[in-house]
């Protein structure tokens, strides 16, 4: 299997103190697969993700990248080997316009940004920012383009904001920039953790439809979600983690239906489960109708 | 080897153990501060002066006995630290985590001044009268000076011990220090807390300033900052809120300088505790009993600068600006084209430290030490036979060069590391000057530093002067307004929003950090250069603290990243005072009170932050 | 049963996210309520809005019919509610005694709070012999078992627990379980927060399962407990 994977990752492992957050975990990524991560909370799924995405430093493991061995490289140089995640809780930077928020996503492929003559280099990154050749004009023209085309995939939600600061837009619209920085980097594989967090139903099937989109664009993608409506309707595969171990993985339907998902999520894998009819809600002797909506 | 086996040994422990409890009792407050309120009280110095003079008025003007000054004197320093907390850190509700560090620095500055007013700005002597007796102790001996202020010291921390573990308040100011959250779900009121930790702090940082002012028989108005500053290395020392650390801190820190001093000599002292202060941020910045790595919250977004959109004043109001200001000197007037040229070298300072502190995020409290680096460089290299001109330009590449090398260690700082981490550096560089004799001629300062003639051109007399500072002023705007308008401007503001996240997308931080202090320490040393060019005469103390502190002020006024207000506030706040007598005389209450009610009521500052 | 606490329609918001919509619950005297629901369900606000730490833009919170709603949380501990929080959250540098003392911080009657401590340690013999101890030292079971000892000693009408078991090994989940029957013994209401539902369920009166922020599912804990849609509210609806 890892033979075919994009990214691989083996025996992925996170101590902090006493506390085990990550117990040798494998994950393995196949080239425009998508494999969603689901647990409990406190599962260890967002350390997971951050020392596969270089936030944090793994105590064992490796982790390869298209046979490049990527183990415990810095945010920095991840990003540069094609590894573009989004954040739990969304980390735009929000006194920065949605136009430069994307552009920062540009950075790893900008060219201004990196002469190439060394020892001089940064004075010769202010004397090109200052001066501007025509070189540098053209390429900070061609991303600027490029921002809008990323933007205009999200229909009219961002167009008509390019120049806000992201501080005064929506939430859900946060993270689409967030998502929109994310493919500005080209990435080889995209990280994606909990984009519909704190997002309404709407909000929350729009952004699954974008989701939709990258995957059927053939991305690679990496998905923790909560919203498990979410992650059986898109993944190819899923991966059920509890205690920092992966205790189920397969078809998001046999996932589902595993006994120990049911019993890490609920205590125990009986409930709910058919017990005698009499227990069954009976209108009338619950206060209040109740009732999934 | 004789000779130093020879000094006085026992004489040099005694006075580090005795000057290292009175930082141990600044330092103590210092971390109770820190543990409540997460907080680096910048005014506790000013407490410590405000101590010692009441002291003074009890002990010499009312001719108390010292049993009765020193509890008078902690209810003064108890009352001054509670209205602190009430009336500068209460009010901000934690808006940003470097507002009331910046609020307390402005409560100092007042305090300091309300004393210049009422006592003067010279020193008075404390005279304690004390029985002529002295122990001996082998070779040295123990007096009582040193016995009383050893005893006080020691009742005072187990004063505050009995509080602590004794009072019901004490434990709820423990439970506070060790989980916030959790002390307000039992029902601990936290402005009681905080305010009462400001108090006890209060209290022993004058009891302090009495010491010291008994120790040397003399108190002295200038001396908050420094003071203060010793009481932080002490719990850089001892691990930040760590009460027991901190006395142990302050003892190490009375140590240590005593010794150096017995080594090198009295004018080492500070440079000994500043050196110690950066060996700790950089080997250990988060204190010696810092726990391991552990995680990091996520932020929702960046909180470290207001959000505000910054006012952006059309094109042809600033041409207009720019043509008033060109025709100040026609109006006759070589006081005010005085003033406005001292102004606008400081618009040129702030435009450099608004691209540190507002665009990049690093708010430094040493930017002085960039104008002193360029001042010297300029008027060293002049003196030794090179053109003023030639002179300018070297000064300012080698203020970049020199700037971004010592700042380096505090671009990994964060939040509050990052203004103590600034502060020692421009401390140090302070001191470097004064002691390296040999290049700066120390305390003597530099004379004769050629005049400002370039090509040929005279630019020293009033006017030409004045166009000089003012075309600069113009032309480095404009280029770091360009500079902000290219990917560099974006990327420098990225990584103040959020470091994580511009290193998740390739942004080294470190490197662009690097980027922004070249520039601004470029444009920093060229404002140093010309102010020694004008002065003629430059000392180590030319660019001090409260040049800092002001240039800082004017970046908050101005807006933080704002390049055009950053020029406005400069005026403001350099000029304006100048031309009235009274504010020019209480020059430091206007600053402190500006700093003060800007953070409180427009942290955005005149023209939003950029 | 009089109902001790009510909720009635809040709506809370985290910075722009709404938590909560039109949220409605009710706690009656003596009883065990507990409080089910995935991942960011909306369970730890509804805590934090009972206790004040984060008040709902919109609805009522009533404690004996007094609208407490917006009130700094010192007042509503005096008012009588307790709080066991997440993560147990204990003074760890603090001795047992000492956070036991604290839990009864913002009491008047001082003079009470001595035989307070003496009735709270017959309850748990365990710590009486651990007073001098720091907290932090002690195991996790340990540690839950000051926290609820703190929370009592603050004479509650209610207690409110944030997932008293998470974290804990299987074989501390039953030892809390019974520690909450204790603290319930003594007369007082307990609302617990709890991801464990099976557990949770096990020794509540009566539960109410929120899904991103609204009431699914509510009724008595037995009915709960067999009932086939509570799965479908923390792992989603089947997927044809």
């Amino acid at each position: 299997m890892s033979s075919g994977a994009l990214l691989s990752a083996t025996g992925v492992t996170r101590r902090f103190g006493g506390i085990i957050a990550v117990d040798g975990v494998d994950l393995h990524v196949r080239e425009g697969e998508f494999l969603s991560v689901i647990g409990p909370n406190g599962a260890g799924k967002t350390t997971l993700f951050n020392l596969i995405s270089g936030q944090d430093r793994m105590d064992e493991g490796r982790v390869m990248l298209e046979g490049r061995d990527i183990t415990n490289l810095s945010p920095r140089r991840m990003a540069e080997a094609g590894v573009a995640r989004t954040f739990q809780h969304g980390r735009v930077f929000g006194n920065l316009s949605v136009m430069d928020n994307v552009l920062i996503g540009c950075h790893t492929r900008l060219r201004a940004a990196r002469p190439r003559v060394p020892v001089v280099a940064p004075v010769l990154e202010i004397l090109r920012a200052l001066i501007r050749p025509a070189s540098v004009r053209a390429e900070e023209a061609a991303m600027r383009e490029e921002v809008r085309a990323i933007v205009a995939t999200f229909g009219e939600r961002l167009t008509p904001r390019l120049d806000e600061p992201t501080y005064a837009l929506s939430y859900a619209n946060r993270r689409r920039v967030e998502i929109a920085r994310a493919l500005a980097l080209h990435p080889r594989i995209l990280i994606l953790d909990e984009p519909t967090a704190g997002m309404n139903e709407s909000e929350t099937v729009e952004m699954r439809d974008i989701v939709d989109a990258l995957k059927r664009q053939g991305r690679t993608i990496l998905l923790i979600e909560h919203k498990l409506d979410m992650v059986m309707r898109l993944s190819d595969r899923v991966m059920a983690m509890d205690n920092g171990r992966v205790i189920a993985e397969g078809t998001p339907a046999a996932v589902r239906d595993d006994p120990k998902v049911i019993e890490a999520y609920l205590g125990h894998a009986t409930i709910g489960g058919g017990e005698p009819a009499e227990a069954s809600l009976m209108p009338g002797t619950s206060r209040a109708a109740g009732g999934v909506q | 080897m004789g000779s130093i086996l020879s000094l006085p040994w026992f004489d040099f422990t005694v006075s580090g153990v005795v000057i290292g409890s009175i930082y141990a009792l600044m330092a103590v407050g210092l971390a109770l501060i820190f543990g409540v309120a997460n907080l680096i009280n910048f005014a506790h110095g000013a407490v410590f002066t405000v101590g010692a003079y009441v002291g003074w008025v009890c002990a010499v003007a009312l001719g108390l006995p010292l049993w009765a000054t020193v509890p008078l004197v902690a209810l003064g320093g108890g009352l001054v630290g509670a209205g602190i907390e009430y009336i500068a850190i209460r009010p901000l509700n934690r808006q940003s985590r470097i507002a009331p560090l910046l609020a307390t620095i402005g409560v100092g500055l007042i305090l300091d001044q309300i004393v210049h007013i009422l006592f003067g700005a010279n020193p008075r002597a404390l005279p304690v009268p004390m029985p002529g007796w002295r122990v001996s102790v082998g070779q040295g001996s123990i007096g009582p000076i040193d016995i009383t202020i050893f005893v006080t010291a020691v009742i005072a921390a187990a004063a505050l011990y009995a509080f602590l573990f004794r009072t019901r308040l004490g434990m709820a100011v423990r439970a506070t220090a060790q989980d916030e959250d959790a002390a307000k779900q039992m029902g601990v009121n936290i402005h009681a807390v905080n305010m009462a930790v400001f108090a006890i702090a209060g209290a022993l940082g004058a009891i302090a300033g009495l010491l010291v002012g008994i120790y040397y028989n003399a108190i002295d108005p200038n001396t908050s900052f420094q003071i203060m500053l010793k009481g932080m290395v002490a719990i850089v020392i001892g691990g930040m809120a760590n009460v027991p650390g901190a006395i142990g801190g302050g003892v190490i820190l009375g140590l240590i300088e005593s010794y150096g001093i017995a080594l090198f000599g009295a004018s080492y002292r500070n440079l000994f505790a500043f050196a110690v202060l950066l060996l700790m941020l950089l080997v250990k910045p988060n204190g010696l009993f810092a726990k391991g790595r552990e995680r990091e919250a996520e932020p929702m977004t960046g909180t470290f600068v207001i959000q505000s959109m910054p006012v952006r004043p059309p094109g042809w109001l600033l041409a207009l600006g720019v043509a008033a200001a060109a025709l100040v000197p026609l109006a006759g007037q070589p006081y005010l084209t005085q003033v406005m040229t001292n102004a606008f070298l400081y618009a040129l300072a702030a435009i450099s430290l608004t691209l540190i502190a507002g665009t990049v995020g690093l708010v430094s409290i040493g930017h002085a030490a960039l104008l002193a680096i360029g001042a010297y460089a300029s008027a060293l290299l002049t003196i030794a036979g090179l053109p003023v001109a030639l002179g300018l330009v070297a000064a300012a590449a080698i203020t970049a060069l020199l700037g971004t090398a010592l700042a380096y260690p505090a671009f990994r700082l964060r939040g509050h590391y990052v203004a103590i981490g600034t502060l020692a550096i421009g401390e140090i560089v302070s001191l470097v000057i004064l002691n390296w004799t040999s290049l700066t001629n120390g305390s003597m300062g530099v004379f004769g530093i050629p005049p400002l003639t370039l090509f040929g051109v005279d630019f020293f007399s009033t006017n030409p002067s004045y166009w000089l500072v003012l075309g600069l002023v113009v032309v480095f705007a404009l280029l770091q307004t360009r500079l902000l308008s290219s990917h560099l401007g974006r990327t420098w503001r990225a990584i103040r929003e959020d470091t994580v996240a511009a290193e998740t997308y390739g942004v080294g931080s470190n490197y662009y950090k690097g980027l922004a202090y070249g520039f601004a320490g470029f444009t920093a040393g060229l404002a140093g250069a010309v102010t020694a060019h004008q002065f003629s005469y430059i000392n180590f103390d030319t660019f001090n603290l409260l040049t800092s502190v002001l240039i800082l002020t004017i970046v908050i006024l101005g807006g933080l990243g704002n390049v055009t207000g950053a020029i406005v506030a400069a005026v403001l706040v350099a000029g304006l005072p100048e031309m009235f007598r009274v504010l020019a005389e209480y020059r430091m209450l206007f600053y402190g009170a500006a700093l003060l009610l800007l953070i409180r009521f427009r942290p955005r500052g005149l023209l939003g932050s950029g | 049963m009089k109902p001790l606490l009510e909720i009635e329609k809040i709506n809370s918001f985290y910075g722009p996210v709404q938590v909560h919509f039109d949220v409605s619950m009710s706690v009656p005297e003596k009883a065990i309520v507990c409080l089910l629901g995935g991942n960011a369900s909306g369970k730890s606000t509804t805590m934090k809005a009972i206790l004040g730490l984060q008040a709902p833009r919109s609805g009522r919170i009533l404690l004996e019919g007094r609208d407490i709603t917006g009130w700094p949380t010192p007042r509503i501990v005096r008012a009588g509610i307790s709080t066991v929080p997440e993560a147990r959250r204990l003074f760890g540098g603090m001795s047992v005694r000492e956070n036991l003392l604290m839990g009864a911080y913002a009491r008047d009657d001082r003079g009470e709070v001595a035989a307070d401590l003496d009735r709270v340690l017959a309850l748990f013999p365990r710590l009486g012999e651990r007073l001098g101890q720091k907290a932090g030292t002690m195991s996790g079971g340990e540690q839950q078992m000051v926290a609820m000892a703190r929370a009592l000693m603050g004479r509650p009408k209610l207690i409110c627990m944030d997932e008293p078991t998470m974290g804990l090994s299987p074989l501390f989940v039953d030892r809390v379980l019974e520690l909450i029957a204790t603290v319930n013994g003594t007369g007082v209401s307990v609302f617990m927060v709890e991801q464990n539902a099976s557990m949770a369920l096990r020794i509540a009166d009566y539960g109410y399962v929120l899904r991103t922020g609204r009431i699914v599912l509510e009724g008595p804990a037995k009915q709960l407990l067999a009932d086939p849609r509570i799965r479908g509210a923390y792992l989603g609806e089947n997927v044809a």
